[in-house]
């Protein structure tokens, strides 16, 4: 069992990240290569300077907000929980005196940072049962729901028993030293990370995590790279 | 279908796909905000009619032949063979899109629906699944485009009957000069007209009330390529001008009163010795200029503006036409919502051409715009496409709207204080 944990914990991850990092340059380097599209495929009215509403239009999604308050709404709460759990895994492999501009424990947030992403993964997919969302979906947009719901609720898992139960066995101590033997190429796991009474929830959380980031640059989620220069097209 | 057709359908999709495209096929989340853009999704609710929709059926045979998951997981993305049956999908999808565009407002990401219908149009073409009558059409404007002088003779005989006209109606000689030039070198503007009466009269006018320098192209502005999706036909139409306005060395080329080919001329023709005009444009310039006056008083009852979208939303002409009718009314109305989010009319992407064939269609589609119209109240419904004028009293009749379908050159010209 535990070479299995250990297979996921380390060679694993080796493996998603690089599938991932490799998958993201090479696909976007392919796109790149491609000619320009000979025309403007802007709208009109013109709104200068376009780069800047193409920053708008890509970070605030106004389109959203005026034809859907409620989507825009998880949608903006889940990205800012997305981009907070960013900050707060970084911070699991040392301490960042950016992040600590506004001081806090690690792990950011309280445990509401998970639990904000998790609900709105709920609101995305129930959306997605009803019609007319439903009628436009394919099978990858449940897959990818799922997939992200299952790795926020077993990583927050760890965070809220932590936070909100005082289970302090696999503590931040621990996972600094994993990640960073990780990311030094020296990779070690800690009894604690491989023997706890919640290391089967990590394994999961580490495990769909890495899943994610295997199907990440051959699916819709490349938006995150597309959605700022696809935007500019739409502001000439 | 078989192998050989495919490959030569995929090669045509291959073409296509640069780096815009690219974008556009690999963006969409399927978030659902575009569901209301359509108007034929407004008049009609069903799923086929959502542009996410429309544009899926295109971007699962991407899936399936130009990414990995088409061939590892084809059920991860739905992806979908290129069969005789999916052609017939991408005929319904493409030809109930008018490209009008309104999606892209509503997409978060800006993802440009009618882009996406032009590869379905184009493998329509290559599998001899288009429209018939609009290939048809565009070929005979490229054959006119290659033996002018074969058609020379008739042309100039149409026009002096035209000429006759003018001088009539409005009491108007271009001193010492034709009421209709034609083939005049040096010429400072070159005016690209329909073949119609209606599209060569009222801007004649116009032009000789203004003083205006100008000539009659030989050729008509409609691009019958673009709406039947075919880019190398859709060049050699748009080529029979550009070249003829190099030959005449004019500096401005002006399109008549057709969305399609303002938009194909101002943004496909690229860098040119020449500006790029709509007669729309050159209007407001005249009155602004002072070289038209207008009277007001010549139309009765309040006015509404019907917003082309090729010429609108897609070419930039929102202000002229406003400031036109500033000096036609006192009492204009605009549509609501404001002209961002006009409807089309329901008679683009080739629909009016397709005339009959699509008349129950085009009435069903565009119900949100018959209410949209009826709602300004207004007495004349004024417009600057002649497919969008064709739809428009298309629909003035099915939903008896008892509106005066105008377009807005005829207007100018009749309001003529000479």
């Amino acid at each position: 069992m535990h070479t299995i944990y250990y297979l996921v914990l380390v060679p694993m991850v080796y493996a998603a990240f690089a599938v991932f990092i490799v998958g993201s340059i090479v696909r976007m380097i392919k796109i790149l290569r491609t000619p320009k599209h000979p025309t403007t495929l802007q709208i009109f009215p013109k709104k200068e300077p376009a780069w800047l509403h193409a920053l708008s239009d890509t970070f605030l999604m106004p389109t959203v907000l005026k034809h859907n308050p409620l989507l825009w709404v998880f949608l903006v709460l889940f990205h800012g929980a997305v981009l907070l759990l960013v900050i707060g895994h970084l911070e699991l492999f040392s301490d960042f005196a950016l992040f600590q501009i506004i001081p806090h424990e690690v792990f950011i947030g309280k445990g509401l940072v998970g639990l904000t992403a998790a609900v709105s993964l709920l609101y995305f997919l129930f959306r997605r049962f009803t019609s007319p969302v439903r009628d436009i979906s394919v099978a990858e947009d449940y897959y990818l729901l799922i997939l992200l719901f299952l790795t926020v609720i077993f990583g927050s898992e760890m965070d809220w028993a932590r936070r909100w139960y005082d289970y302090d066995v696999m503590g931040v101590d621990a996972y600094r030293t994993y990640l960073w033997s990780l990311i030094t190429f020296q990779p070690q796991v800690p009894d604690e990370i491989l023997f706890s009474g919640h290391s089967f929830m990590l394994v999961l959380h580490v495990f769909f995590a890495n899943i994610f980031l295997m199907v990440f640059p051959f699916s819709k989620i490349m938006h995150t790279f597309f959605a700022l220069p696809v935007n500019k097209l739409r502001r000439g | 279908m078989d192998a050989k057709t495919r490959d030569d359908l995929l090669q045509l999709f291959q073409s296509k796909l640069n780096r815009a495209m690219t974008y556009y096929l690999e963006t969409c989340t399927r978030c659902g905000v575009c569901t209301t853009a359509c108007h034929v999704y407004q008049s009609m609710p069903q799923a086929k009619y959502i542009a996410a929709y429309r544009a899926e059926i295109v971007r699962r045979i991407y899936k399936k032949y130009f990414k990995g998951q088409g061939k590892v997981w084809p059920s991860y993305g739905e992806a979908k063979e290129l069969t005789e049956m999916a052609l017939e999908e991408l005929y319904e999808a493409a030809y109930s899109c008018t490209g009008c565009r309104r999606c892209m407002v509503y997409c978060p990401f800006g993802i440009d629906t009618q882009m996406i219908m032009s590869i379905a149009k184009l493998l329509l073409v290559g599998a001899h699944a288009e429209p018939e009558i609009l290939t048809l059409l565009a070929d005979t404007s490229i054959e006119k485009g290659k033996s002018i002088e074969f058609f020379k003779e008739g042309f100039l005989q149409g026009v002096k009957n035209l000429e006759q006209q003018v001088v009539e109606k409005w009491k108007l000689e271009a001193e010492g000069k034709t009421v209709i030039p034609v083939d005049v070198e040096g010429a400072d503007l070159l005016y690209v007209a329909l073949a119609g009466a209606h599209s060569i009269i009222p801007a004649a006018a116009v032009f000789n009330a203004a003083g205006e320098n100008w000539t009659l192209s030989f050729f008509e502005a409609v691009n019958f390529g673009a709406f039947v999706g075919d880019p190398t036909k859709t060049k050699l139409i748009l080529d029979r001008i550009v070249n003829e306005a190099k030959r005449l060395k004019v500096k401005e080329v002006c399109i008549c009163e057709c969305g399609t080919a303002y938009r194909v001329m101002k943004q496909l023709s690229g860098k040119q010795p020449f500006e790029v005009s709509s007669v729309t444009e050159v209007h407001a310039r005249y009155i602004r200029e002072g070289r038209i006056k207008l009277d007001k008083s010549r139309f009765q009852g309040p006015v509404t503006y019907h917003d082309p979208c090729q010429i609108a939303r897609n070419g930039g002409i929102l202000e002229e036409p406003r400031y036109i009718l500033q000096h036609l009314t006192d009492d204009y109305r605009e549509m609501a919502p404001d002209p961002r989010y006009n409807y089309c009319c329901g008679g683009g992407g080739g629909l009016v051409a397709l005339g009959e064939e699509t008349l129950d269609f085009r009435m069903k589609s565009a119900r949100v715009k018959a209410e949209q119209v009826q709602k300004t109240g207004a007495a004349i419904l004024a417009t600057a496409c002649e497919n969008c004028h064709t739809q428009l009293e298309n629909l003035n009749h099915h939903y008896k709207l008892g509106m005066n379908v105008q377009f807005l050159t005829s207007m100018v010209a009749d309001a003529l204080v000479i």
